[in-house]
């Protein structure tokens, strides 16, 4: 079985030219997708085989993504700019990751702590999400001495409320407590900024030298129609989507909570569609308005993901586009219906901005009105830490995530920018990088805005379709365990086959890392040879060759961030103008020729 | 006289063949072997090159159909291998005594199989060499 | 001092390498005038004898044209090749074997049998072969031996530059043979001919699209080539990626593909073993049954490919 080395010279560089495969560009930690993809291809077919190069690639991911094993269950936004999109499905790389969970999330246990001798500043991370613990993760591997002061009596943050439908608790619960150790961070449960005396000035003295605030978004968004805030918010039967997907997670929902019960969610994120869905899965007859339309490529398009709305369509939960609330209807301090009137527009060029047809309303009867219209982060805590504006927002500089107002206090995540998980944690690595370059004093903003160019897909004579992936069937789903099928180690290496490497050499190296090549040999173009007859650009799949003018002379050269050193326009050059420097291939088939057996 | 045996030349990719095992655990049991980063990088001239040097044979193994790591390397192969042969036979040289096979075989056991089973094809054709020089030879002494 | 001695020499030619030679027109009678020609069987009365007199090295330049494939062209390229300094292989027979070469696919007993016996308008009721010696009269009388094989000329003697070409053109002549009288020559073993292959200078080349891919491959006497696109994009075989510029695309003008007179490209030992890669790359096939199907398209390979190469090609060059 083939070692891949993770270390040294095979490491992958960070991006020469900025050119990296589009989903490495979506990815907001540009994780090496292209390389362990190619890894996963490679596994023996064999589970107990396979098990120690899953290991390896593991170990490989977990030294810059702790949560990778999570993504496997509810990221993917690398698929939506997969070069495959278009050719037959993007490369279904969140089930690749999810596959690898299956056999790491256990391994984590097994981690044995950074060996890093903690000789520099103390740091504080506000916030033990996603985030926060990214930020703290790398810095602590640095050797910053860190801590993370989390309000909660649990690390992990917003992941919580994720329906364990989509992400199994115990996943989440082995991932952030063995990062807490792995990593070596210092944890402060129960200790939430702006109570007991706990501020930033007090963190401060306590001996933190620098802190990154990533206390994400704890309220809930009240319901508004107009700006005003809508009245019966405090009915019996009216409550917020982000609180009940709270009391779920701390699993003080019986499962038959909402059984019988008319359950109206406002709120077309997906969110709403967690909410809608727990629901569902509690019994309840579930109906979700949403402000947006249907069409999703439009702007008003509803933002909760294809599968999220399909899974409920599937489970028999009605959906009511463009319709918003203008009022809640009590009986008794009973909530008992809403009042919907056509909503024409969301947004427009001042941003989102609903726009209601009233004489086109219609009510809707329910027993319980959950309201799922985003959340908030804690504002006064934001305020009175002084860290806001004169416009109450949050003053960042965006690039390095530096407080305007306090230049030790870096901020990301939600609390700055609502986003995913991964979005978080891109965030968390910037405010790493930021921090230790504070500390050390060294220019903040060198080199730190990356343009990135994107490779287009290579050209090959057929493309596949995606795998379809199966789901329980809706009648089979009234329960919280996962309904998605995830992949067996033979659909996994087929489906890590199909990717097709768009990304340049540069960035992944996965054959030399196993052995496969000594070195990535760069082509040379003997320009005194070549007739620019084009022979090398119909055979290279890269659009790496190609032809230019040099002196009055069509003569070709070689793109070498975009060459795989495949050798193919080696062999295909009429005039033998072509050579790949440093490859032994020549010299291997001599020898053997020259002494046949 | 001692038995005829014949002399095969083998090419294999590494993405489909052998992998998972160490090549220095599989050369010694395969004679003339050359692994590769691609079978897209065999020319005609190393075919031509190989019955000159003396092979009485020449067998490419290279990844599955729709499965090259470089896209269409293994199908670039194929294209050459079938002209070079009816290239051959005019020379005299047998269209079957070079092969290509297009599959996969991670562990690399079939990589003995498949030389063997093509050399004892060889054997029933018997040496490359006198058969083109049947063609070509000239007599008085030249 | 007197002035250099030149031999034009044909040993198995068709006289067209010594017509280029005069169809370099008024130069040549100032070749003539700056030159002793001291043999030039088709043009001058010189006799092999006279240069059998001579010392060794006295010829400054040989000129030689043709293929070797018997005894007697054997013979008169090793006494040349002993009283010159510089010996040109002169035409691609002379450089390669030239299209006789493709006598090789078969043996001399068959050719001897298909000329004297068994072609269809044979008239030898008493089965007569030419023989290399024969008794009448008791004299004996010889005819050069027919040798099995046709042989470039470098298989036979040390050769110091090379012009290829069915037959070279009159201009790379006249570089040729004044480069060779005023000592500015480049390197011995060296092609007096440009390095790079002939779509360097094509005028089809601008019009090739941004990918060549045929699925069938057509012969030049099945279709009405278009004379400004480039053939390969057309489906008919052109040589002209793994040829040697330097002819001035005579064939390419009157609308004929490149056959590959003019030989491999500077450092290439054999051209139709590398253009087989290359033509691969423009096919556009790649189940079994269509590379199959567009192979066999491809008829006489050995035809296309080694025209006027094929006693130089890798399976048949001698060592």
């Amino acid at each position: 079985m083939w070692k891949t080395e993770a270390t040294g010279v095979l490491h992958v560089e960070p991006a020469a030219r900025q050119c990296l495969p589009p989903c490495q560009i979506k990815c907001p930690i540009n994780e090496d997708i292209q390389r362990t993809n190619v890894l996963i291809s490679l596994l023996p077919d064999d589970i107990d085989l396979a098990k120690e190069g899953i290991l390896q690639i593991g170990n490989y991911l977990y030294e810059k993504n702790p949560f990778f094993n999570i993504c496997g269950y509810i990221c993917g936004i690398c698929e939506l700019e997969c070069n495959y999109l278009k050719k037959g499905g993007a490369i279904r790389r969140r089930l690749l990751k999810r596959f690898l969970s299956d056999v790491y999330t256990e391994h984590l246990k097994e981690l044995r702590e950074f060996k890093v001798v903690k000789d520099k500043e103390k740091v504080a991370v506000i916030g033990g999400g996603p985030g926060g613990l990214m930020c703290g993760y790398h810095l602590s591997r640095k050797g910053y001495d860190v801590t993370v002061v989390e309000a909660s009596d649990r690390l992990g943050g917003a992941l919580w409320l994720v329906p364990e439908y989509r992400l199994p608790r115990d996943v989440l619960q082995t991932t952030v407590d063995n990062l807490a150790r792995v990593g070596g961070l210092d944890v402060r449960y129960n200790s939430r900024l702006g109570t007991a005396n706990l501020t930033l000035e007090r963190l401060k003295d306590e001996g933190y030298q620098a802190a990154f605030l990533a206390t994400g978004l704890p309220y809930p968004r009240v319901l508004t129609f107009e700006r005003q805030s809508l009245e019966g918010q405090d009915l019996a039967g009216v409550m917020y989507g982000h609180t009940y997907l709270y009391e779920v997670s701390h699993g003080n929902i019986p499962s038959d909570y909402f059984k019988g019960k008319r359950v109206i969610v406002t709120g077309g994120g997906n969110v709403a569609f967690d909410v809608g869905r727990s629901a569902r899965r509690h019994g309840a007859e579930v109906t979700i308005v949403a402000l947006e339309r249907e069409d999703k490529d439009h702007r008003d398009g509803i933002p909760a993901d294809e599968e999220e709305i399909r899974g409920a369509w599937e489970e028999g939960i009605r959906i009511i586009y463009s319709r918003g609330v203008r009022r809640i209807i009590g009986q008794n301090g009973r909530f008992k219906g809403i009042d919907c009137p056509a909503c024409v527009s969301v947004f427009d060029e001042s941003g989102f901005n609903p726009k209601f047809d009233c004489s086109n309303c219609i009510d809707l009867e329910g027993d319980v009105l959950v309201i799922t219209v985003g959340q908030a982060p804690d504002i006064a805590l934001l305020r009175k830490e002084g860290l806001l504006d004169e416009q109450g927002r949050l003053d960042v500089d965006h690039l390095t995530l530096q407080s305007r107002k306090k230049p030790w206090i870096f901020i990301g995540g939600d609390v700055r920018r609502v986003g995913f998980m991964v979005e978080a944690m891109g965030e968390g690595l910037v405010a790493a990088e930021s921090i230790d370059r504070y500390l050390r004093g060294v220019d903040m903003k060198e080199g730190r805005r990356k343009d990135y160019e994107a490779y287009q897909i290579p050209l090959r004579k057929d493309y596949k379709r995606e795998p379809e992936i199966p789901w329980m069937p809706p009648e089979d789903r009234m329960h919280f365990q996962m309904f998605e099928k995830g992949f067996t180690l033979e659909e996994a290496i087929e489906e890590a086959r199909r990717c097709v490497t768009c990304g340049p050499c540069l960035s992944c190296k996965a054959c030399v890392s196993i052995g496969f090549q000594k070195s990535l040999s760069p082509v040379e173009v003997d320009i005194a040879r070549c007739s620019g007859c084009g022979h090398c650009v119909y055979v290279c799949n890269y659009y790496s060759a190609r032809l230019v003018s040099s002196g009055g002379k069509v003569v070709s050269e070689t793109d070498m961030f975009r060459c795989k050193s495949c050798g193919m326009c080696v062999v295909a050059c009429p005039s033998q103008a072509r050579s790949m420097v440093g490859d032994g291939t020549k010299e291997k088939i001599a020898a053997v020729y020259s002494s046949l057996v | 006289m001692s038995k005829y045996k014949p002399k095969l030349v083998c090419f294999s990719c590494k993405f489909s063949w052998g992998y998972l095992t160490d090549e220095d655990a599989l050369s010694p049991e395969i004679e003339n072997w050359v692994p590769l980063i691609c079978t897209g990088k065999i020319d005609a001239t190393h075919m031509l090159e190989a019955f000159k040097a003396g092979a009485d044979g020449i067998l490419i193994l290279g990844c599955p159909e729709g499965n090259c790591h470089y896209q269409d390397g293994n199908y670039e192969a194929r294209k050459r291998v079938y002209l070079v042969r009816s290239l051959l036979e005019s020379f005299g040289i047998e269209k079957e005594r070079i092969r290509i096979e297009l599959s996969t075989d991670p562990e690399g056991k079939r990589i003995r199989e498949s030389v063997d089973d093509m050399k004892r094809k060889l054997a029933k054709l018997g040496p490359a060499k006198k058969k083109s020089e049947e063609v070509t030879k000239a007599r008085g002494g030249k | 001092m007197g002035k250099p001695k030149v031999a034009i020499c044909w040993l198995g030619s068709c006289g067209g390498c010594d017509e280029t030679i005069v169809d370099i027109n008024e130069v040549l009678l100032r070749v003539a005038g700056a030159v002793d020609i001291v043999l030039w069987p088709v043009a001058m009365d010189f006799k092999y004898d006279s240069v059998k007199r001579m010392k060794n090295g006295e010829i400054a330049v040989s000129v030689v044209s043709g293929h070797v494939r018997n005894s007697e062209q054997e013979e008169i390229a090793k006494l040349l090749r002993k009283k010159s300094q510089l010996i040109l292989a002169f035409g691609a027979c002379a450089c390669f074997g030239g299209t006789p070469g493709l006598a090789n696919l078969t043996t001399k007993t068959d050719i001897l049998n298909w000329v004297y016996r068994d072609a269809p308008t044979v008239v030898n009721p008493d089965g007569n072969y030419p023989q290399a010696a024969f008794r009448v009269n008791g004299e004996e009388l010889t005819l050069p031996e027919f040798y099995g094989r046709v042989f470039p000329l470098n298989a036979i003697i040390d050769v110091d530059y090379y012009l290829p070409g069915c037959p070279p053109p009159p201009y790379l002549v006249m570089y040729a043979l004044s480069g060779m009288l005023e000592n500015k020559l480049p390197a011995r073993g060296s092609t007096l001919a440009p390095h790079r292959a002939l779509c360097d200078s094509c005028k089809r080349n601008k019009s090739k699209p941004d990918r060549i891919s045929i699925r069938e491959i057509k012969r030049i006497h099945e279709v009405e080539a278009d004379p400004d696109v480039c053939f390969l994009a057309q489906g008919i075989i052109c040589l002209g990626p793994a040829t040697r510029d330097g002819c001035g695309e005579s064939c390419m003008n009157i609308n004929i593909p490149c056959r590959g007179c003019f030989g491999p490209v500077e450092g290439v030992e054999d051209s139709g073993a590398k253009f087989i890669s290359t033509v691969a790359s423009i096919l556009d096939a790649e189940s079994d049954e269509e590379v199959v199907r567009i192979v066999s398209q491809m008829i006489d390979p050995v035809g296309y490919l080694y025209r006027f190469l094929l006693p130089a090609s890798i399976l048949q060059k001698k060592g």
